[in-house]
């Protein structure tokens, strides 16, 4: 547990690519990755032959860093890996490479892809059905993605919590995805219509977790000092971490009191001169709602079992979004609920968008610093602070 | 004891869709003795589920699958409206996956179904279970039963 971070505010991220989202895509994983790539590239004011590290996040059904760089047409790279998918495992390795020198210009790309284990309509489609799971799913398995539903219902029987707070999350992702051009949906979603939504393992419904869908987000991450010649605003990398607890399987974790996300939390605040107090955006991974609410109070914005208050408090009831204090808004491009399942990608492509002034309609004025937590409670939690050079 | 390549393949077979491994091997042909065993470390004592070749308390290799009372609480409950296809699973009124809390050692726990005969309101976090052998396809599966506390 160590409180150095040398790279405080040593490495940016320069470039933003995203090919945006879908429930029907047409477009091969290499297509997507290459679309994000590129535009990311020239985004940051760089060519490929810039370009010397490539970190091409291991999805399923997706290409290795030697494949993209191949098709990319970059010249040589000193940095080549392919890290475990959600947004930080890959934005943090490519930043560690940056700050030691094993590359000037680090390009990061994080294709997802809807595959026949997660998706019926995938299923269907010839040029994924080659890409399958060897495990067969058994319906008991509180691993995996159910994990999440099994764990909700422990929340809700532990602080008698209802399903109001879980609503809201839902909803305020909708809410803010009406500004978003790459959201896979878009469409805004009452109170009424999360009450009478499809169970599809209860506690949760159809609106308490995101889609499986077809696109790419892609990053260009480069030294600070460098960062000042390109055409966008820097957006430094303040702190960065991931975590976990030892006992992480799904149904052996002790309990939501102890879980990565507190690992997360404590490591950043040891790594950041910045905490809630001082940001300007919150992004909290909200793939299962379950996941957001733990965010919020493992962060310390109210007490474990207070996210259900806090939410109330901290409502705009004219927007219908979550605005703590009247001023951090949350998740402003409408987070996994509405771009699917990225991983939490889209919530630091967002952050770093606003933090540039670059969100457009989004944007929220004179934003200074982000909070952004993707992941969830066993093997991926991860967090960074991120701010305005 | 040497292996039976034969008696692997077939194990493998009847438990593929479980991630069966060389580690967690002699929890499944338990299984097929209706008899739930689960890895206990001979140094300490000390239960682990999932089974790992060596006990994370005191490094100690020397494992051994042992068997469990079956007696506990359930801990984490949800009901699945959809999910993979599986002999006399029923979506329609929601399929009970619950996460059973075994009294052998706090935070050891199991995650299966229950009875078919389970009453409707015993089914909850906290509630008493004890542990039931059914079939599917053909291969006897740990399921809970409710027992009074
Ligand atoms: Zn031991």
């Amino acid at each position: 547990m160590t409180t150095r971070n040398p790279m405080k505010d040593q490495v940016a991220i320069v470039g933003l690519g995203s090919t945006g989202f879908t429930r029907d895509g047409d477009r091969s994983p290499l297509a997507m990755a290459l679309a994000a790539a590129t535009e990311a590239i020239r985004d940051a004011g760089l060519t490929a032959a810039d370009i010397d590290g490539v970190v091409a996040t291991s999805e399923p059904g997706a290409d290795g860093p030697e494949v993209i760089a191949a098709a990319l047409g970059i010249t040589e790279a000193t940095h080549h890996t392919k890290p475990t998918p959600v947004a930080m495992f890959s934005l943090l390795d490519a930043a560690r490479a940056v700050f030691t020198g094993a590359a000037d210009h680090v390009l990061v790309v994080t294709p997802v892809v809807m595959g026949p284990w997660n998706s019926r309509r995938a299923a269907d489609d010839p040029w994924r059905r080659g890409t399958r799971s060897s495990i067969l799913p058994i319906p008991e398995d509180a691993g995996k993605a159910a994990a999440y539903a099994a764990w909700a219902s422990r929340y809700i029987h532990e602080y008698g919590a209802s399903k109001d707070p879980f609503a809201r999350i839902a909803i305020n992702s909708r809410t803010n995805a009406a500004h978003n051009p790459l959201a896979a949906i878009a469409t805004p979603l009452s109170f009424g219509a999360y009450d009478a939504a499809r169970m599809i393992r209860d506690p949760l419904n159809i609106y308490d977790m995101d889609l499986p869908v077809d696109g790419a987000d892609a990053f260009v991450l480069t030294t600070a000092e460098r960062a000042r010649a390109l055409p966008h605003h820097p957006v430094l990398i303040h702190a960065a971490t991931s975590g976990i607890v030892g006992k992480n399987d799904e149904d052996q974790l002790v309990g939501l009191h102890r879980t990565g996300q507190h690992v997360v939390v404590e490591q950043l605040r040891r790594h950041s001169d910045l905490w809630i107090d001082d940001i300007d955006l919150f992004y909290p991974y909200e793939g299962f709602t379950i996941i957001t609410l733990a965010w919020f109070e493992n962060c310390g914005f109210c007490p474990p079992g207070g996210a259900e208050s806090f939410l109330r408090e901290h409502w705009n009831d004219d927007a219908q979004r979550i605005e703590i204090d009247g001023r951090i808004p949350v998740n402003t491009h409408g987070g996994s609920l509405s771009e699917g399942a990225t991983r939490g990608t889209g919530h630091v492509r967002e952050a770093v968008h606003q933090l540039r002034g670059t969100a457009g309609p989004r944007q929220v004025e004179g934003a200074q610093a982000a909070l952004v937590t993707p992941g969830g409670f066993f093997f991926n939690p991860q967090g960074a602070v991120l701010r305005r050079a | 004891m040497p292996e039976n390549r034969e008696d692997d393949q077939q194990l493998i077979d009847r438990f593929g869709g479980h991630g069966i491994n060389r580690d967690n091997a002699a929890h499944f042909r338990g299984r097929l003795e209706r008899r739930l065993l689960m890895s206990r470390c001979g140094d300490c004592g000390r239960w682990q589920h999932p089974s790992r070749p060596m006990c994370p308390d005191c490094w100690s290799w020397n494992m051994t699958p042992e068997e469990v009372s079956g007696r506990g609480t359930i801990h984490l409950l949800m009901e699945l409206h959809q999910g993979p296809p599986a002999e006399g699973v029923d979506y329609r009124d929601g399929h009970p996956v619950v996460t059973v809390e075994l009294e052998e050692q706090p935070a050891l726990r199991f995650t299966s179904t229950v009875t078919a005969d389970f009453p409707d309101d015993d089914l909850e976090i906290g509630a008493p279970v004890e542990l039931e052998w059914i079939d599917r396809d053909g291969t006897p599966m740990p399921v809970f039963r409710t027992r009074s506390a």
